[in-house]
This record gives C-alpha cells, structure tokens and sequence, in this order.
C-alpha cells in the first residue's frame, strides 16, 4: 500500500495527490450526509407531527435513504417534449459541481483540511454563489410556467440574501484579518466568535436558511402555489441530484457557520472533528426544525425582510465593529 | 324590510301570496312577467336582499324560472317565478345586478337551454364540450348548432407582458379538481377565473330516477366533509313534505352528530388552511383531533366519511351510553387541544403577516354574491341559519355566533376555531337534555308519497346556507330536486377577492374559503 503511495507521489506530485484523494473524500462525504440527511429529514419531521416516520428498512430506517435512492436509480428519466434539451440537462450537473468545490477549503479537523487555500471563503461564496444560476437555468429550460416563477424567485432571492450574508461573514474577517478558514479557526481558541457577534451569527444565519431555499423561505420550490417550482419537470435521478445539492447545500452553510462562529473544529476532550461535526449537525438540525413548524412567508415580505431589515441592521454592524477594531 | 303592500302597489300585474312558512319554508311567493325580472332583482338588491338561488323547473307547458330572495337580518325569504315557453326559452339576465346570477344562468343554459340576453359569457360550465342535449328538461330536446357554437369555451387571448396559469386541475392546493385560470403579471394576479364540471355528477337529475329513500346517501356524496348536514337537509326536506312527526330523541341526536361532523370538517379545515400556507405539521395534528370524531361516528353510523345515518322520520340505530361517553372525552379532549392550536399557529409572526388583511371581504360583495357561513360572519353579520330559521334541536339550546371584524382570511380562521370551541358546547348541552325515548317515528307510511307542491328546506352546512328545493307530482319520486350549495357562490367571489393579489395571497383566500369541490360540481 505505502508502495503504491509511493509511486503515485512520484508521478503526479504530492500536491496533486492531496486534492485528488480529498475530492473522493468529499463525494462520499457529500453522497452519505445527502443520504443520511433525508432520514433525519424524515425523523424529525416525523417526530415532530407524532409519527414514527421511516422504520421498516433496516435499524430504525436507516436502509432506507438506498432504498429510495434504489428507486430513484430504477426510474425512468422523463424528458418533455418542449424543454430546452441542452438546458435541461445542464442544470442538475451544474448544480451538483459547485457544492463539491467548496468542501475542499472547509477544515473538518486540525490539519484535516483538503487545500487551506488563503481566499478560502472567497471560494465558497462564489460557487455557492453558482447554484442559483442552475437553479434559474432549470427553471427557464424546463418550459413551464411553473418553473419559470420558481426560477425568477429564487434569482431575486438569492440576490437579496447575498449581500446581508457576505457582510456578516465580513465582519468575522476584519476580526481576525484573514480570508483563510483555518486562520479563523484558529482565532476563536480563546472566545467563539459569535459570542462577540451574536447579530452576524443571526443575520448570517437567517440569510444562509434562505440560500438554501428552505423553509420559511422555500419560495422557488412552494408546494402549494407553484407545484414544485424550478424542478416542477423534473423526475428520477435528476430530481435526485436536486436534492443531494439541496442538502450538501444545508451541510455547507451549517459548516461555515461552524468554522466561523461556533470555534470550528475546537473543543475539549473529544477529537477536533468530532466537535466540528456535532456543531455543524445541530445547526443543521434547527434548519430542519425550521421547516417542520414554520409556514411560508409571501415573495414581497421575504425581500422587504432583507433589504429593510437585514441589510441595514449589518451595514451598522460592520461599521460599529470596524470602529471599535480601530480604537 | 320588504312590505307587502309596497310589493304590489311596484308590481300591480305580479301575483303575490303569503305562504305558510311552517310548511313550505318560504315566506312569500310573487308570479312575474319576464320583462319585471330586472326590475324586481333591482328592487329586492336596493332592499338590502341577497340572491339565495336561482334555478329552473321544467313542467312541460313551460319552464319556470325560480329566484329566491332573502335577507341576512330576519330572515323573509321570497320566492320569485316567471314562466318561459318551453320551444324558444329566453330571460333577460340580472347578472348585472346580483354577480353571483352570472353562474347561476350559465348553469340554467346548458342545463335547459334558457337564453339569457344580456349575459356575456354562455359557456359550458359542469358540462363538456360536445353534448348534444339540455339534460334537465324533462322532454329530450335538442341543441341546436347555433346553440353548440355559442357554448363553446373561448379562450382567453395572451396579451404582451402577461401569462396565463392553470391552477389545477391537478394542483397541490386546490382541494380537488377546480381549476382556476389566472391571468398574471408576473407574481401578479389580473384576472382570475373558476373553471368547474370536473367532478360533475348530476345529482339534481339523479334525484328525478329514484325514489326519496333511494336518494338517501346521495347528499353525504355531494360534501363528504359535512355528509351529515347535507343528509339532514334532504331528510327535513322529505319529513316536512309528507308531514312526518321526528322524535324528540332523535333530534338531539341529529344535532349532536351534525355538531360532531362540523367539527370534523373544520378541523380538516385548519390542516389544510396551513398547509396552503407552507406549514405542514399541522395537518398531522388535526387529523389526530379528527381521527376521534371519526371513530364516534363510526361505531354510531357505520361509515367514517360518506354518512348515511338519518331515516324520514329518526334515525337509522339509536345511540348508546358508549357513544355518549365516547363524546364526552373527547370533548375535554379538544378542549384541552385549543390551547396548543393557538400557541403553535395563532401567534406565529408568520402566519399573522400572511392572513392578516388578506382577502377583506365587505357587507357589499356578500350581497352581490349571497355567499353565506363563516366567510359572510367574518365580515360582522351574525348569520347563521342554526339561529335564524333553528331545526333540529337547535330550537332549545343557547349558542352565540362567533362574528369576526375585518372580513380578512385571520377572522375566517379565528372563527373556524371559536366555531369548534361552540361546536363542543352544544354537543355537551344537547347530550345533558338528550331525552328517552323512541328513536324513530311509529308510524311511517310504506311508500312516501307526498302531496303535490313545492318546499324549501335550509341547513347550515360547516360551509354555510344550504338549501333543497323539492317540487313533487304526488309519486314516489321527486319531480324536481334542487340542491343550492353554500361553497358555490362563496367560491365565485374568488375572481374579485384575488385579482391585484399576489399568487400566494391568492392560495391563502382560496383556502380560506374552505371550498369542497364535489359539492360545488354536484
């Protein structure tokens, strides 16, 4: 084994190995979190409406995300005779490309960490930043009216909660001076950050839950006014891959919070990432709450939320925590 | 108030007679020329009168035209007629005056063939394209090509910057198969336009080939939700006409079971309200409370959703003290659940920002519709026939009607529960003065042959005023059957209250309206 190692090492560099063994790292990582995450989807949704939820396959279910995903595989994919052929197929592949990305810069463990890349939060903004153009891109080429409202919501959606997002996570780089997340990690030994900035945790928070079009903010996917939205025409696999994004996507906003406001990997006794996964699992949890008790707010009063209340309360907060960083 | 003096001195050729009300449900008949009908209708709306229905009868000499006036403060209700040749049947319409009258002779036209001049639209409404004669009439006529052309649907035509959506037939939120076309700007509702007949039964002529026991579980077919009211409707209708005795025990149970089976409905009500929202725990809930009301009924009736329980005279089994204890719990059952209904939805800043001030409906539109139940009470109006004209054993029991302030979706839904908690309090009072005695009236005749004449019958519905008109030929089978349900005209206030709204204000003022498309379609 240490031979083969050896070898590789020599052929393509130590470098190109590291990224390459990570990226099969983070698509099984990605594949078994999407999995895993639609039972515990289900659980707590059960759960919480006093069912029992999935049970039957395996241990207390737990067999049965393959079995669905089993199902999904065996399902014939359904093309409409008048969707943008190219288009259509395009999207699901360029949503699921993105959210891979950005698991290469997130430090999972002291050390365990793909590529510490010194723009690493730079990276994960502009691929995530990526997933609403597939999203709109699903939308327009599916040829449904449906579709197309679920794809125009979801661009001024993700516009709106862009800005408050990037600028609660701005304020944790003034704090510490660096883009890198293990640099951030690494500030936060001797205070969480979010202790110092419990209204960047919020609005980041609040912002990351609508980028990940969840509910209450699920508007280019609302069940009952647009069928399913942008992925009205979509079916077996490919419906699949919107789903594996959706929930890597959840995973991704809960580990960035992690890492930037709950200490990341550290904490005692137990192993870093051990820390970093119960932290980023409980976040993801009360995301997965959210949905199971809240209803739906209407388009106008989801942007009117951002930009008369979101954006301003963070400008102030990164001007009040700039000031002070300079006295 | 109408006064009859007033009535005859407008209309000296009408004639008008006072009618026992006691027996035939209606206060006041008037026989018009067709060319009165505008004025009468205009008449009657500058009184404060609401159209109660509209219909037509086929007694081959000629068609009759039936309009039925009412008011919502005391209840007088007038019953209007006129009569058409039956070969080139016209009417003037009065859409103009009463909106919801624009459906109704839609309906009369495929129906009978009656031309309405001055109405705009004479399409196919429960019908599909192609049929080839007036089911109704009681003599097969046939349409004629002019006719066919006339009732083809014409399809809107798209303009720039605007698009038109189908909500439904088959949409998450449409409860059934209505189907609603909207023309949109954008996230933005134009215009808005039901679009029935997908559940389309024909119970109205299913009703003139059976006898009255053989119609029996038909009503529970119309509104599964509220089976029991629409059974009881029918069954009051029938006892009234054949001058049959109830005993006293077996109205008490009929108003704790159509209590029961309101409670039900509203429930479901409430899940699915929420769920039209976006919150989908809810309906879990309900359906917990629900799964309760359904296993009384059922050991009592031996159906869960389609009732039939209610006999001409009493009632198919008589109730046991299981039953009564079985109402009991869950009576404190339910009222112990209000407390978390209110905590988990009534307070949720969401759920206030997205009802509150949505689809406002005022005193003005009620009338132009004659919608009725709790949409029309959350405008104010105490309406409720439970209370005005009282049958069964609401006649001895006390209960208040709960009226909402703003006419918006979060008084409908204040009501709705304020409605249950109301619900339960009559339950426990009737179930205290539930008396002894037989379930059944003695002496029924084998074969029920009413007398000749006509007869309203009125039931409030969880959805609101329902009414049977039954006219009979002295057979066993009803002559005419007429069914005017409450969610018909509450629906078709549906184009006035969305058009401006966003689609999903649109969503919540369709669920809010608590709309069950069978009995709609009939």
């Amino acid at each position: 084994m240490t031979d083969v190692l050896k070898i590789a090492v020599e052929a393509i560099g130590q470098d190109t190995l590291r990224v390459i063994l990570g990226l099969i790292g983070v698509l099984i990582l990605v594949v078994i979190n999407a999995l895993m995450l639609t039972w515990a989807e289900r659980k707590v949704a059960g759960h919480m409406q006093r069912r029992i939820a999935a049970k039957e396959v395996g241990p207390f279910g737990l067999i049965q995300p393959i079995a669905d995903s089993l199902k999904l595989l065996g399902k014939e994919l359904i093309t409409p005779m008048k969707v943008d052929r190219v288009l259509y197929f395009l999207a699901p592949v360029i949503c699921f490309i993105p959210v891979l990305v950005s698991f290469v810069v997130i430090p999972f463990g002291e050390g365990l960490q793909v590529r510490d890349i010194n723009v690493g939060i730079l990276v994960i903004l502009a691929f995530s930043s990526l997933s609403v153009l597939s999203i709109f891109i699903a939308g327009w080429g599916s040829n449904n009216k449906y579709s197309l409202i679920g794809a125009a919501r979801s661009v001024a959606q993700n516009i709106a909660y862009e800005v408050p997002l990037l600028l609660s996570l701005l304020i944790v780089v003034i704090m510490v001076g660096s883009l890198s997340l293990k640099d951030i990690v690494e500030a936060q030994k001797g205070m969480w950050f979010i202790l110092y900035q419990p209204i960047a945790f919020l609005i980041y928070f609040i912002a990351g839950v609508a980028e990940t079009n969840r509910t209450p903010f699920d508007l280019p996917e609302a069940e009952s006014e647009l069928v399913a939205g942008f992925h009205t025409e979509y079916s077996g696999m490919r419906f699949a891959i919107f789903f594996l994004a959706e929930y890597t996507n959840i995973m991704i906003i809960s580990a960035v919070a992690t890492t930037f406001f709950l200490g990341g990997y550290l904490g005692p006794y137990l192993p870093g990432i051990v820390w970093f996964l119960i932290k980023t699992y409980f976040l993801v949890f009360v995301i997965l709450w959210f949905r199971w008790t809240f209803p739906r707010v209407r388009f106008d009063q989801l942007l009117n939320f951002s930009w008369k209340i979101l954006i301003p309360v963070s400008f102030i907060n990164l001007i009040v925590t700039g000031g002070i960083l300079k006295l | 108030m109408v006064e009859i003096e007033e009535l005859k001195r407008l209309f000296p050729r009408a004639e008008i007679a006072e009618i026992p009300y006691e027996e035939r449900g209606y206060h006041l008949s008037i026989a018009v020329e067709k060319g009165d009908i505008p004025d009468v209708a205009d008449t009657f709306a500058k009184k404060g009168c609401y159209l109660f229905d509209l219909f037509c009868v086929d007694y081959l000499d000629f068609l009759e035209l039936v309009y039925f006036f009412n008011n919502h403060s005391a209840p007088y209700r007038i019953k209007v007629t006129t009569k058409l040749d039956p070969e080139q049947p016209t009417a003037p319409s009065i859409s103009r005056i009463f909106t919801i009258a624009h459906w109704y002779e839609r309906e009369i036209h495929e129906f009978f063939g009656v031309f309405f001049e001055g109405h705009p639209n004479l399409t196919y409404l429960f019908l599909h394209e192609g049929i080839d004669f007036y089911p109704l009439r009681k003599k097969q006529v046939k349409v004629s090509e002019e006719d066919k052309k006339r009732l083809m649907p014409k399809p809107p035509g798209e303009e720039e910057d605007t698009f038109f959506i189908n909500l439904g037939p088959q949409h998450p939120s449409t409860h059934g198969v209505l189907r609603v076309i909207l023309k949109m700007d954008g996230e933005y509702i134009l215009w808005a336009e039901p679009v029935l007949g997908y559940l389309h039964r024909m119970h109205e002529k299913m009703a003139e080939n059976r006898t009255y026991q053989q119609f029996l579980p038909n009503p529970g077919r119309m509104d599964y939700m509220g089976a029991l009211n629409f059974n009881l409707a029918h069954v009051k209708a029938v006892e009234k006409l054949c001058g049959i005795e109830v005993p006293e025990r077996a109205e008490y149970v009929r108003t704790i079971t159509c209590e029961l089976n309101r409670i039900g409905s509203h429930l479901l009500w409430l899940g699915a309200f929420l769920a039209d929202l976006g919150g989908l725990t809810p309906f879990l809930y309900v359906f917990d409370d629900r799964e309760q009301v359904l296993d009384i009924l059922e050991a009592v009736t031996g159906s869960r959703l389609t009732y039939s329980y209610f006999r001409f005279g009493g009632l198919y089994n008589d109730v046991d003290g299981e039953f009564i204890e079985k109402t009991k719990r869950f009576i404190e059952r339910l009222r112990g659940r209000f407390d978390m209904y209110n905590r988990l939805i009534t307070g949720n800043v969401i759920f206030i920002n997205r009802v509150k001030g949505v689809g406002i409906m005022d005193e003005a539109l009620i009338r132009r519709y004659g919608s009725s139940g709790p949409v029309i009470r959350s405008t104010g109006l105490p309406y409720d026939i439970r209370k005005k004209e009282p049958y069964a054993a609401y006649r001895d029991i006390d209960f208040e009607i709960p009226t909402g302030v703003n006419g918006d979706n979060m008084d409908r839904y204040m009501i709705r529960l304020k409605e249950m908690e109301i619900s339960l309090n009559i339950i426990e009072e009737a179930i205290n003065r539930l008396p002894d005695g037989p379930y059944r009236a003695e002496k029924l005749p084998k074969k029920l042959k009413p007398p000749k004449g006509d007869l309203l019958s009125t039931v409030e519905s969880p959805r609101g005023e329902l009414g049977v008109y039954i006219v009979s030929d002295e057979t066993e089978i009803p002559y005419r059957m007429r069914w005017r349900v409450p969610s018909y005209s509450n629906l078709m206030t549906f184009p006035e209250l969305a058009r401006g709204c966003l689609i999903a204000d649109a969503i919540a003022i369709l669920g809010s309206y608590d709309i069950v498309v069978p009995e709609i379609d009939r």
